[in-house]
């Protein structure tokens, strides 16, 4: 027993407290959560599976909707000039800070059976999150899209024009010339999407088996003390974390070239 | 009529600083000009205008080529040129692709890089921009131009960056563009390339330096 050094009537730690051991008891959690993680990964756990796929799956929706949008939007940004560009340009970046829980905020009061979208029953399925992750990634991809093509060097627009380019031409080798850039915004914005926790929770609810994503599932069972599958799915999410860095190098070496 | 281009009071400005003031300029079809003079004086300036990538600030500019789209007959090497992201072949025939051409590129390719020096063009075309030295991206470049078959030929420097072997090779490129009936325009402080090329000397230093 340990001596309470701040006296009975001060000290919210309960007299009999016991801290736990400096050695072996208090790291066993971890490397037991550990064990267990990869006996859930090599088993293919239902929960764990179902988690991933609904984190790929909404990813994948989102980010597939966010570039059909965003790409075109962000490439007339960057290659056209009209009155009005520098103000919409500046709103595009603003919302790349836009908070995560904010999007869900507002995604939700729409969807939310109240709501003027409420009639749809969005909230708590996969198409809910999946709105809110593509209003998460759309910003990204358009600031960023419009970004890599003002920053292609001025001698290509000139060489493919001196060299009898026409306007379409020219328009469709300025994107090919950026398409690695282009890939690298993508790649981003998958990143983004896929370990973000807000919107996710807030417009999917957590269901296990239908909404919850890997995120969302690390936060819950850690908050219950079950960290096998956090620790799994932290794997999987590490996984996908180094997949996408990968993919990003090689995109930015070729984009050099 | 044998003249090409023909200029009046020619001005560009750029955010209120003059970079040409040019009172008059005329070039003959088939003839060589070289634009002296140093460094701003103008001389990129009038190479853009005259390769149509600008509008002139004043003045008039007339090109009695193709006037319904010069820029198919007028081409412009930079002093810096730009390769695309693509293999030296796409490159060299860039252009030709861009005109809707799609067969003999091959023997155009191997053509016009043999009329810049590369004696085995195939071992060339698959390489990327980032696998050449700055001589071979210069003569790459001036390839991609003559396979175009222009009728003028514009140039900015084009042996400022490169080494003597290079430099050779691309004014014996630009002679043999010449004999083929091509008009040059040709920004240089290279004397020996000036006259090479048999240029007539049209200094842009002076008509500047009198505004300013």
């Amino acid at each position: 027993m340990i001596e309470n050094i701040c006296g009975p009537e001060y000290c919210l730690r309960p007299a009999d407290f016991t801290p736990p051991a400096v050695n072996g008891i208090e790291m066993g959690y971890f490397s037991d959560g550990f064990h267990k993680a990869i006996n859930l990964l090599l088993h293919m756990d239902d929960a764990t599976f179902s988690a991933i796929t609904a984190t790929l799956v909404s990813t994948s929706c989102a980010l597939g909707v966010a570039m059909a949008l965003g790409l075109p939007l962000g490439f007339l940004l960057g290659y056209t000039n009209f009155p009005g560009k520098k103000l919409i340009r500046l709103v595009s970046d603003t919302l790349l800070a836009f908070p995560t829980v904010l999007i869900g905020l507002i995604v939700y009061a729409l969807i939310t059976y109240r709501g003027p979208l409420g009639q749809w029953g969005l909230l708590f399925t996969l198409p809910g999150m999946v709105i809110g992750q593509t209003i998460l990634a759309l910003p990204i991809i358009i600031s960023w899209t419009a970004q890599a093509v003002e920053s292609l060097d001025i001698r290509c627009r000139q060489t493919l024009l001196t060299l009898g380019a026409h306007p379409s031409q020219l328009a469709l080798l300025t994107l090919l010339e950026v398409r690695y850039e282009i890939g690298m915004v993508c790649v981003t914005a998958f990143g983004r999407v896929v370990t973000e926790v807000g919107v996710a929770m807030m417009l999917g609810g957590n269901i296990r088996y239908a909404t919850r994503t890997m995120t969302t599932a690390i936060s819950l069972e850690t908050s219950k003390g079950e960290f096998a599958q956090g620790i799994a799915l932290g794997l999987v999410l590490l996984f996908i974390a180094f997949a996408v860095n990968f993919l990003l190098a090689w995109l930015k070496h070729r984009g050099r070239t | 009529m044998n003249t090409l281009f023909e200029a009046h009071d020619l001005q560009k400005v750029y955010a209120s600083r003059i970079a040409l003031n040019l009172p008059f300029f005329r070039m003959e079809r088939g003839e060589v000009v070289a634009l002296t003079g140093y460094n701003g004086c103008g001389k990129s300036t009038l190479l853009r205008l005259l390769a149509f990538l600008e509008k002139p600030s004043s003045g008039s500019l007339r090109y009695f080529g193709d006037i319904s789209d010069p820029r198919r007959e007028i081409t412009l090497l930079l002093q810096s040129p730009y390769l695309v992201k693509e293999s030296v072949f796409r490159n060299v025939t860039l252009g030709l692709r861009l005109r809707g051409r799609r067969d003999g590129l091959a023997r155009a390719y191997a053509d016009a890089m043999q009329a810049v020096g590369f004696t085995q063009p195939d071992i060339l075309a698959a390489r990327r921009r980032d696998a050449l030295s700055g001589g071979e991206c210069q003569r790459v470049a001036l390839a991609a131009r003559l396979a175009l078959k222009p009728a003028v030929l514009l140039l900015d420097e084009p042996t400022s960056n490169v080494d003597a072997a290079s430099a050779h090779a691309i004014v014996t490129a630009v002679r043999r563009s010449l004999s083929a009936g091509t008009s040059v325009v040709c920004a240089t402080h290279d004397r020996v390339l000036l006259d090479a090329l048999n240029a007539r000397e049209v200094n842009l230093a002076g008509d500047l330096h009198a505004l300013s």
